[in-house]
């Protein structure tokens, strides 16, 4: 690695640890169906214990990355990088969503999907201040704002149709952030977690 | 001959590419962990391990060896020193290529 692959690996590290990525992609579709009240989610208790078993999926994926890549605490900087890209997202998400079609006074109500919208500025956004955008990144996002924002979403509210449009741009984006961190960082075999810790064998 | 500039010589201790590479990660965390420093910098094991050694004896960085979910785990953070040094070293690292462009142009 270079100077600058070596300063940013662990914004790398953080960012492009994708497989977190498909069970909260899995979360949004599921979110969208509970909406819908299709099978089982029709009931009130079903989208939690979804929720809970979503979370659960999470363990096993930090546990991967923890003993094949190793654990590392965030410098300053980086936290202080993170909390403005939450604050932007947050502030673009809620801006948006209510200017483009709500119903606020001042609400465009524009026939556009907010919601894909919103969630794909937020995402390239998020990247962009994280780690710089990729060009999975601007491919998928891409597609999702233009979709998003054509003039086709006319009629009932299709914000459903939104989070299950982002719920399958999150798992892709994660499936090819996951190829580019371990492009990056290396295959988990080439590292077991017993070979990890030479120090303390010694 | 003149005696060099102090400002052209480099600090052996960390201009060794292995450990330049340690302290370079470090220096962008607030500490992580030997498994992490393995990936970044593509040392084996041995060799990461040996390097740490040296930068621990000369207070470059503090190590701790602990338990996470019974496993052993060996942290790493830079000292305050090791801070300033890995600082200055770029630097200084910087200097020295302006000093070559400005000989090359003249």
């Amino acid at each position: 690695m270079q100077q600058t692959d070596l300063e940013t690996a662990a914004a790398k590290y953080s960012y492009l640890r994708g497989l977190f990525f498909v069970p909260l992609g899995v979360l949004f579709i599921l979110a969208a169906l509970a909406n819908w009240e299709v099978g089982p989610l029709r009931h009130t208790w079903a989208f939690p214990v979804a929720a809970l078993a979503v979370a659960a999926a999470c363990l096993p994926i930090g546990r991967y990355y923890n003993e094949h890549y190793g654990r590392l605490s965030p410098s300053v900087r980086q936290q202080i990088r993170g909390g403005v890209a939450v604050l932007i997202a947050l502030a673009v998400m809620i801006g948006a969503s209510l200017l483009l079609r709500s119903r606020a006074d001042w609400s465009l109500d524009l026939p556009v999907n907010a919601t894909a919208v919103t969630f794909a500025l937020v995402m390239l956004i998020s990247y962009g201040i994280g780690i710089g955008l990729k060009a999975h990144h601007v491919i998928i996002w891409g597609i999702v704002l233009v979709a998003g924002a054509l003039p086709v979403w006319n009629g009932a509210d299709p914000s459903n149709i939104g989070l299950v449009i982002a719920g399958i741009a999150v798992i892709v984006t994660g499936v090819f952030d996951h190829r580019l961190f371990v492009h990056t960082f290396g295959s988990a075999k080439i590292l077991g977690p017993e070979d990890g810790d030479v120090r303390t064998q010694r | 001959m003149s005696e060099p500039s102090a400002d052209l010589i480099l600090d052996r201790v960390i201009h060794e590419p292995g450990r330049l590479a340690i302290l370079t990660v470090l220096s962008s965390v607030n500490n992580a962990d030997f498994v992490f420093l393995q990936r970044t910098t593509r040392l084996t094991k041995g060799n990461l391990s040996s390097h740490l050694t040296k930068l621990e004896e000369a207070g470059l960085v503090k190590i701790q060896k602990r338990f996470v979910h019974k496993k052993p785990n060996t942290n790493v953070a830079l000292t305050a020193h090791g801070k300033q040094r890995i600082a200055q070293h770029w630097d200084q690292l910087e200097r020295l290529k302006n000093l070559s462009k400005t000989t090359d142009q003249q």
